[in-house]
């Protein structure tokens, strides 16, 4: 049925995003990339991609401009995007720049606190989370203001109402705070994205399940050690997931990986991510990595829906991070883990 | 850029807008009857009676006006799904917009089915005297030409939209990998034949007019 | 002071000799001990040089594999450069300073060691919390690393100016100070052998005066005691009065060069004494850091 009224709002846009995606590099442009000797020759093989014009009038390169400019490339492309869309995709796409508001949140919060630069900190913001009453969080003084401020003037105001109060901003771990407010961002968003049914619900789905049980199964890993207890990180799941309910229950009450490994083996897909961890070369988050591509590889197979919005930005993402891994290698000088990256077409 | 407080709840959306459309008229239908039945005027609520009032002219020309209509609606269906596909995907891959017009003309094929059948069934009017008009022979060829002019719509109908959408897969696979774009024209092509086993049928129900 | 010829200015006594052998035998002391202490510095020195060889070798390596990690956490959680300063208040990571005494040079030495806890432990919780914490833990070898070399460097940099230093002051003894001291040696026994001689030769000349007097009192008392026997008249021993009397007048103004001498003698006594100080201080040569008595030597 959306295959009916789709087009008539979002055919075009997604025209455009399936431009974008195949202006992706493929796999022999990573090949090539690779053996690029320096940085000028990383920019040389760039030209002729879609980074290419961006890169031309610049006479020094180095591992942060070069992601600087990539990363201006994609919002550039993702603010088109958003210009052109409109109800509910545009609802769609700003639910996916909550992702990044809540860092940028996060990072004035705690350069508020400290009493930071304005003008510093706005700066460092991601550009996909930037919302229009920004600055307006830097006027605050204390931690009731900065709370009330952050109540009014962000989008992300319910998943603070719900999740934090006032003191909490105070006592608690940043990254305590910016774990609850993923979660609670992910939990609505999934929810949203399953109004749309069809192909939509479906894709997301399989989507934010995944990244839910990441972060489950990465929350579980990193809190090893920790002064983080089991109730605390058992509070930083999302309800969401594959591994939800009955999973998530075991990943709280984990203590070493093996654990984390056994509650992963009842899923076929996860049971890859911990097969043969010792002397593979791949990291577990590599593998993550990995995975996320497959999935955001498979939603361009189908046609009207707005997965694919989400999946073009986190491939074009991937693609950053290729990008700049390939060039910190070859600036560094340590090709033997050159290859590290992960190809999408 | 405009950044609102978005928490979805799911109104608006085109599915939840159908229901609660149907559920409306549904509901309103249900009224009148429930009104006429309890004001003692049931009997009047007679279909076939009210079937069989209606002139067989008024049959044939609602079977031609379907027959058009739904065939071009379904046409300008298809073209719009292919069209904004194609505009968006020849954003990138200029070289598709020439070769992909060949799914706009397909659709429009459709419209032109239309188009035929409904001077097919204009060409077997004839005005009628008033004595005969009820006779049965009429009311067949009444029923007839709009029950072919139906069929023929609804083909081409389907067939218009299965050939946008196919169409609108063209069209963005085409910009993708330039080699995908004739195997799924000959699929669309197939989506396209649908539309002539209407209009066949259609034919041979108003044949025998 | 020039070439052989370079002694010092003193009065060639019998005294001076003595203070002067004294003096070379101190200075012979002083070159051996601050040659051995040289020695030392030296070897230490080549250890210092090999050490800071083989950390700056380390130190690049490390500080590869540092960096890298970095490229790793960037690559898995981006940029949390911001958020990882933001999060520490104190630092976990303190160096401590010691000094270290290498033959009486004081060398400073840093220490490195860990106090508190992991403020960024939960630093990449959701994603890339493993490779944040790889990540801090190459990097605190890293800067171990630059401290050890920190502490090397510094070291490098006082062993090789005390080394230059008492290199100098060996060079000072062994090629002006004892020299000079042997010159004065053999000029003061060459000067009293000479004094010797011609102590000796007035000897000679006065006993051959005295034996010409008493030859001619021999003779005039014999002629008088012939004229007294003849005579027998007295007074006629005022000539010997009168020889004594011009000897005497020569041995007074002798007297005054002696004195003057003896000023000099003075001056380079008191050079010669804080010569002394020098050389007694060798026993505790941390004191020579100071470096302003260079020009005593010179």
């Amino acid at each position: 049925m959306e295959a009916l009224f789709y087009n008539a709002d979002d055919g075009y846009l997604e025209g455009i995003v399936r431009g974008y995606r195949s202006s992706i590099l493929t796999n022999s442009a990573y090949i090539n990339l690779t053996q690029c000797e320096t940085l000028e020759d990383v920019k040389l093989q760039l030209s002729a991609s879609d980074y290419g014009p961006i890169l031309q009038n610049e006479p020094h390169m180095s591992t942060s401009m070069l992601s600087q400019k990539c990363t201006d490339k994609m919002v550039q492309e993702f603010e088109y995007i958003r210009a052109h869309a409109v109800a509910p995709l545009q609802q769609f796409l700003d639910y996916m720049t909550y992702a990044y508001m809540i860092d940028n949140v996060i990072l004035l919060i705690t350069g508020t606190l400290h009493e930071r630069d304005t003008r510093e900190l706005l700066d460092r913001c991601h550009p996909l989370g930037v919302f229009d009453s920004m600055p307006a969080l830097c006027v605050a003084t204390n931690v009731a203001e900065l709370y009330n401020s952050v109540l009014v003037e962000t989008p992300l105001a319910p998943y603070f109402k719900d999740c934090l109060s006032a003191e909490d901003l105070d006592e608690m771990n940043i990254e305590i705070i910016r774990n609850t407010l993923y979660k609670a961002y992910l939990e609505d968003f999934f929810s949203f994205s399953q109004t749309f049914g069809g192909p939509t619900a479906e894709i997301m789905a399989e989507l934010l399940q995944f990244e839910a049980d990441r972060r489950s199964l990465n929350i579980t890993i990193n809190s090893f050690g920790t002064e983080l207890t089991k109730d605390d990180r058992a509070k930083l799941f999302p309800h969401i997931g594959r591994l939800y309910p009955e999973g998530n229950l075991k990943l709280a009450k984990a203590d070493d990986v093996d654990q984390v490994k056994a509650t992963c083996d009842v899923f076929l897909e996860y049971r890859q991510f911990f097969d043969s961890m010792s002397g593979a070369t791949k990291t577990l988050e590599d593998r993550f990595f990995e995975y996320e591509v497959h999935l955001n590889k498979k939603s361009f197979q189908q046609q009207f829906h707005y997965a694919i919005f989400y999946s073009f930005l986190k491939l074009k993402e991937q693609e950053i991070r290729n990008i700049v891994w390939i060039s910190e290698c070859i600036s560094q000088g340590q090709k033997e883990r050159i290859n590290n990256y992960i190809p999408i077409f | 850029m405009g950044v609102y407080s978005a928490r979805g709840n799911g109104d608006g959306l085109p599915v939840s807008a159908f229901s609660l459309y149907s559920y409306l008229s549904l509901s309103g239908l249900g009224l009148v009857l429930l009104y006429m039945l309890l004001t003692g005027s049931g009997e009047q609520f007679n279909v076939g009676e009210f079937l069989l009032t209606i002139s067989p002219h008024m049959w044939s020309l609602l079977g031609i006006a379907l027959c058009v209509g739904l065939s071009v609606g379904g046409a300008a269906w298809g073209i719009f799904i292919t069209g904004a596909s194609l505009v968006g995907g020849g954003v990138h891959a200029p070289r598709i917009v020439t070769k992909n017009l060949i799914s706009i003309i397909f659709c429009e094929v459709v419209a032109i089915y239309g188009l035929i059948m409904a001077i097919v069934f204009t060409a077997k009017l004839e005005d009628v005297k008033d004595a005969n008009v009820t006779s049965s022979e009429m009311y067949y060829k009444g029923f007839a030409l709009f029950w072919a002019g139906l069929t023929t719509g609804l083909c081409n109908l389907v067939c218009g939209v299965s050939v946008g959408i196919t169409g609108s897969s063209a069209a963005l696979a085409d910009s993708q990998d330039g080699q995908l774009f004739v195997k799924v024209l000959v699929i669309e092509i197939f989506g396209s034949i649908v539309g002539l086993f209407g209009l066949i049928v259609g034919l041979l129900v108003s044949g025998k007019v | 002071m020039s070439g052989a010829n370079n002694r010092l200015a003193v009065f060639p006594t019998r005294m001076t000799l003595s203070v002067m052998k004294q003096k070379l035998k101190g200075a012979q002391t002083g070159h051996s001990l601050l040659k051995r202490k040289s020695e030392a510095l030296t070897k230490r020195f080549r250890d210092i040089v090999k050490k800071i060889d083989d950390a700056k070798r380390l130190m690049g390596k490390v500080m590869q594999v540092a960096s890298f990690s970095l490229a790793e956490v960037t690559y898995i959680t981006g940029d949390i450069g911001y958020q990882v300063q933001e999060s520490v208040k104190n630092a976990q990571f303190r160096v401590r300073a010691k000094q270290e005494n290498v033959s009486g040079v004081m060398l400073p030495v840093f220490e490195s060691y860990q106090e508190g806890a992991n403020a960024n432990e939960l630093t990449g919780l959701g994603r890339g919390g493993q490779q944040v914490q790889k990540c801090k833990d190459t990097y605190i070898k890293a800067v171990e690393t630059l401290v050890e070399l920190a502490s090397l460097q510094t070291a490098f940099v006082i062993l090789d100016e005390v080394i230059k230093l008492t290199n100098r002051r060996v060079n000072a003894i062994e090629h002006i100070i004892i020299p000079r001291y042997e010159n004065t040696i053999t000029h003061i026994i060459s000067e009293l052998d000479e004094q010797d001689r011609e102590e000796f030769f007035r000897l000679k000349k006065v006993q051959g005066k005295k034996k010409q007097a008493a030859a001619r009192d021999t003779l005039e008392r014999e002629a008088r005691q012939a004229e007294e026997a003849a005579q027998r008249s007295a007074g006629s021993g005022d000539a010997a009065l009168t020889g004594k009397g011009s000897g005497h007048s020569a041995d007074a103004s002798g007297h005054s060069v002696a004195a003057s001498g003896h000023s000099a003698d003075a001056s380079g006594h008191s050079v010669a004494g804080s010569d002394h100080t020098a050389t007694a201080s060798l026993s505790e040569p941390g004191d020579l850091l100071g470096g302003d008595d260079e020009d005593v030597i010179f």
